[in-house]
């Protein structure tokens, strides 16, 4: 069985759209791979055919590996409700709304979580997961359930990605890498730089640095790239790189794209393949 | 001589007067400042701590000491009153300068300290948080100034002594109570110019153009690090605290050695640091760790705060995570400081980027985006009034205008050329006289007849241009030079005040009716601008024209937004404005920031 878990060095890293491009890497070589994320908090879902609500990103990511989206690929999906609520779906359905007055049973949903886990594992040759956020937050460590919370219960090797663009990013790998519990860092193998621009040789010496000191390897830098996920598209009318038609069709499109460029500028994917066994 | 001594004399008839509001220069240095030795009884005290010798017009030496503070801080002007009734001193006395000039300084004057803000990346939030604890230590009583050696922005402003410099430095002088930016608090200012290529400007004067590589293996190596120490060491001699702006990351290890603007600016300063972070995307402690964690030891050592900044939610819930970041880097967290609504002139392109329009009133003004939009903080001032800002990318846009505004630009050339490849040129045209239209710089010599650049200095080759045709000037590039001058004006048509700064470096032929009039001391018969009233056609050099109502609500008032009601509220300068949001930034920090902790790094005892 093989798995790997993108991690982000902070929101808006890239997690979701590299998670997705992994998948059609995969199911473009014929490998069986889904998508998932042990839970979301997210206002953007997607129903299921069986009529489950599961978050966007793992709808998309389903189509990415050419299969239909199930409520197992998000298993939690916490929707922010007005004031300080939040309604919790577990396995696509409604469970509760918690606030601050009430909370959720975390141990509960987080077996129900692994379970989905395991379900997909068994069904499938690879189990793409994506973490939530940065999985170094200190104040929230302890109720984590997408990134370190998988990472101790089912020993998911990991692969962190940074965004190059505000700056910073050596000290975002370097710090993410030092603040995860000791226990599951040596679950972190590998890591990625994301949105690029300029010459990617004036970063050499900061990834063998890296590299060196925290033993994951760099699987490349990846190019800047403006691609827009449907669910931001339908808030704009136009800018966005989606193609014409089918909104899927076109959304793979720009995937498999965004996947040549990469592996173009030396992106080894297959170093993920290799880290994933387990 | 004789004249000074006998100012002086004047002066201490007159005794101790505090801040003097009544002088129509008050301040002319900071606000608070004591008046009484507008002429210093130490004249020329040749103290180079104080003053230094400039070359006078016949070719002299001449001692300037303009930029002296030291003889405005009241506890100065107190012991030097007393000394005058202690020693019976008269104007002119060469006591004043054995003496009391020695004493004065044993006793009130120390070199200042630099401390300095880094941030974990771009946006940190390092520009708000040098202006916020700026304006914190201004109101405890101190004179401070901010200081960035190097910056790269397209929004710069002029100083009092003609330097350009960045327009976010000029922001935080006056966070610090600062009536004069100078052109030290920036010394390096580097300028895209659109291509590969950037204009560095070294104390406020183009310098040289320089590409990445250049920048860093020609300017950085020679000239960086004496600019940074010259600049730093003239701060440092007239204020109590220096406070640093770092740029982007310090941490960027690949090219760790090159990097002027962070740890290396640090050490020349020996400032203490304080890093920044923006907990909003998340991932801030990392950030913080990292940071740290990657500075060699001897830098690390530096790094004695960390801010936690723009908390969404409630900053508690991040103390336990804080305390845990302190443990592993032994560096605490003196603040973890919420998101605060203050509005502040928008710093830079970044900041753009995204927006397309600003505002949701009733005046629709309408902005062409050139792709070198520069000094775009000039627009700042509509925000505030009934008004929708948008920047514009299509004739459509430009056709649903009620008022057009053709800001400044990097290079009038190319972004001309630019309104005629997509149909805008054609669109501006179509409204002449229909609705209001305001050149301002770059946008204003675009409304005159023809660039002429037979060099090729601003296009990239020698050519002529044709303009929109709206005003009978010519702007000409005949030689490598640029025009940096404040200017104080009059409106001719009704009087009302404006304030501005030109900075531009073709010159216009003016043939049109004037639309300001220069009141500089000494420049009185100068006038600026072009006006044609019956066609709404208005255009200056001046950015900076809409910061006073007076230019702003006269081109407002010929909106006419389809019969629509404008609301107009109560006038109020832009400055002012910017003032009291300054108070806002800084109350939020002082709220949330550990104060003592913040005073022993400012005092150098951590």
């Amino acid at each position: 069985m093989r798995s790997i878990l993108f991690l982000g060095t902070a929101s808006g890293a890239g997690k979701t759209t590299l998670d997705a491009v992994f998948c059609r890497y995969l199911v473009r070589k014929g490998i069986r791979a889904v998508p998932f994320k042990a839970s979301n908090l997210s206002l953007n879902s997607f129903v299921t055919i069986d009529g489950k609500e599961i978050g966007m990103g793992q709808a998309l990511q389903s189509w990415a590996c050419g299969v239909e989206p199930s409520a197992h690929m998000n298993p939690v999906l916490l929707k922010p409700a007005d004031g300080h609520r939040l309604q919790v779906i577990l396995r696509g359905e409604p469970l509760l709304d918690v606030g601050p007055d009430r909370d959720y049973d975390r141990k509960m949903v987080m077996e129900r979580a692994c379970e989905s886990y395991d379900i997909l594992a068994e069904e499938n040759d690879f189990v793409v997961c994506e973490g939530s956020g940065s999985p170094a937050e200190l104040n929230l460590l302890s109720t984590d359930m997408a990134n370190v919370g998988m990472m101790r219960a089912r020993r998911v090797p990991s692969v962190l990605v940074a965004d190059i663009e505000r700056g910073g990013v050596f000290a975002a790998i370097y710090g993410t890498w030092k603040l995860i519990p000791d226990d599951v860092r040596p679950l972190l193998k590998g890591f990625l730089i994301n949105r690029f621009r300029g010459d990617a040789s004036l970063l050499d010496s900061g990834i063998e640095k890296i590299e060196e000191l925290t033993g994951m390897k760099c699987i490349g830098v990846v190019p800047y790239e403006n691609l827009r996920l449907p669910e931001e598209d339908s808030l704009s009318s136009s800018g966005g790189k989606i193609g014409k038609g089918d909104i899927r069709s076109g959304f793979i499109d720009n995937l498999d794209r965004m996947l040549e460029e990469a592996e173009a500028a030396s992106v080894d994917f297959s170093m993920i393949e290799d880290m994933a066994e387990h | 001589m004789r004249s000074i001594v006998k100012k002086v004399a004047e002066e201490i008839e007159r005794g101790n007067i505090g801040s003097n509001h009544e002088c129509p220069y008050h301040p002319a240095h900071f606000t608070g400042q004591n008046c009484s030795f507008c002429y210093c009884p130490f004249y020329p005290c040749q103290d180079p701590d104080l003053g230094e010798n400039i070359k006078s017009k016949h070719g002299g030496d001449i001692w300037s000491c303009s930029d002296c503070l030291f003889i405005h801080r009241n506890e100065v002007v107190e012991f030097i009153y007393r000394k005058i009734a202690e020693l019976g001193l008269q104007a002119g006395d060469p006591r004043f300068q054995s003496e009391v000039l020695p004493e004065a300084k044993r006793r009130f004057w120390k070199r200042g300290r630099a401390v300095m803000v880094v941030g974990a990346t771009s946006d940190a939030g390092k520009s708000v948080t040098v202006a916020a604890l700026g304006r914190i230590l201004h109101r405890k009583g101190y004179l401070v100034a901010p200081f960035k050696s190097q910056n790269m922005s397209l929004n710069s402003k002029v100083t009092v002594r003609g330097g350009e410099i960045a327009m976010i430095q000029v922001l935080q002088a006056q966070a610090m109570g600062l009536t004069v930016a100078d052109l030290h608090m920036n010394p390096i200012l580097i300028k895209p110019k659109g291509n590969t290529e950037s204009q560095v400007m070294v104390e406020g004067k183009p310098f040289g153009d320089y590409d990445a590589v250049t920048y860093y293996s020609d300017f950085v190596e020679n000239h960086g690090e004496a600019i940074v120490r010259r600049n730093i060491v003239w701060l440092k001699n007239r204020y109590d605290y220096v406070v640093m702006e770092g740029a982007g990351s310090p941490a960027e290890i690949n090219i760790y050695d090159k990097d002027i603007a962070n740890m290396r600016a640090a050490r020349i300063a020996d400032a203490s640091c304080i890093l920044v972070v923006n907990a909003e995307w998340g991932g801030a402690y990392a950030y913080a760790c990292g940071t740290v964690d990657l500075l060699p030891p001897e830098d690390r050592k530096r790094v004695k705060g960390i801010i936690i900044n723009n908390v969404r939610g409630d900053p508690s819930k991040m103390r336990s995570g804080a305390d845990e970041l302190e443990r592993l880097t032994g560096i605490p967290v003196i603040g973890i400081i919420p998101h605060i609504e203050a509005n502040l002139p928008s710093e830079d392109s970044e900041a753009l980027r995204s927006k397309t329009r600003v505002g949701e009133g009733i005046i629709k003004i309408v902005v062409p985006r050139f792709p070198r939009l520069a000094n775009f903080t000039d627009l700042d001032p509509m925000y505030g009034e009934d008004t929708t800002v948008v920047f514009a990318e299509t004739p459509e846009e430009i056709r649903a205008a009620d008022v057009i505004v053709l800001a400044g630009t990097k290079n009038s050339v190319k972004d001309l050329q630019w309104l005629k490849s997509n149909g805008m040129f054609e669109a501006i045209r179509e409204m002449r006289g229909k609705v209001p239209i305001v050149g301002i710089c770059g946008g204003y010599q675009m409304m005159g007849k023809v660039l002429h650049d037979p060099k090729g200095i601003e296009g990239g080759v020698p050519g002529d241009h044709e303009c929109l045709g709206f005003f009978d000037n010519e702007t000409s590039w005949e030689e490598y030079d640029k025009r940096v001058i404040r200017d104080h004006a009059v409106m001719i048509e009704g009087g009302g005040q404006v304030e501005g700064y030109e900075i531009h470096m073709g010159m216009s032929d003016v043939r049109e009716k004037p639309l300001f009039r220069i009141v500089n001391v000494g420049r009185e018969k100068e006038t600026e601008g072009s006006v044609r009233e019956d066609e709404m056609l208005f255009g200056t050099y001046l950015h900076g024209c809409f910061d006073k109502p007076a230019f702003r609500r006269y081109v407002l008032s010929f909106a006419k937004c389809g019969g629509k009601e404008v609301e107009f509220k109560p006038v109020e300068d832009y400055d002012e404005i910017v003032d009291r949001n300054l108070d806002i930034l800084a109350d939020g920090f002082q709220e949330n920031l550990d104060m003592d902790a913040f005073m022993r790094i400012m005092e150098g005892k951590e």
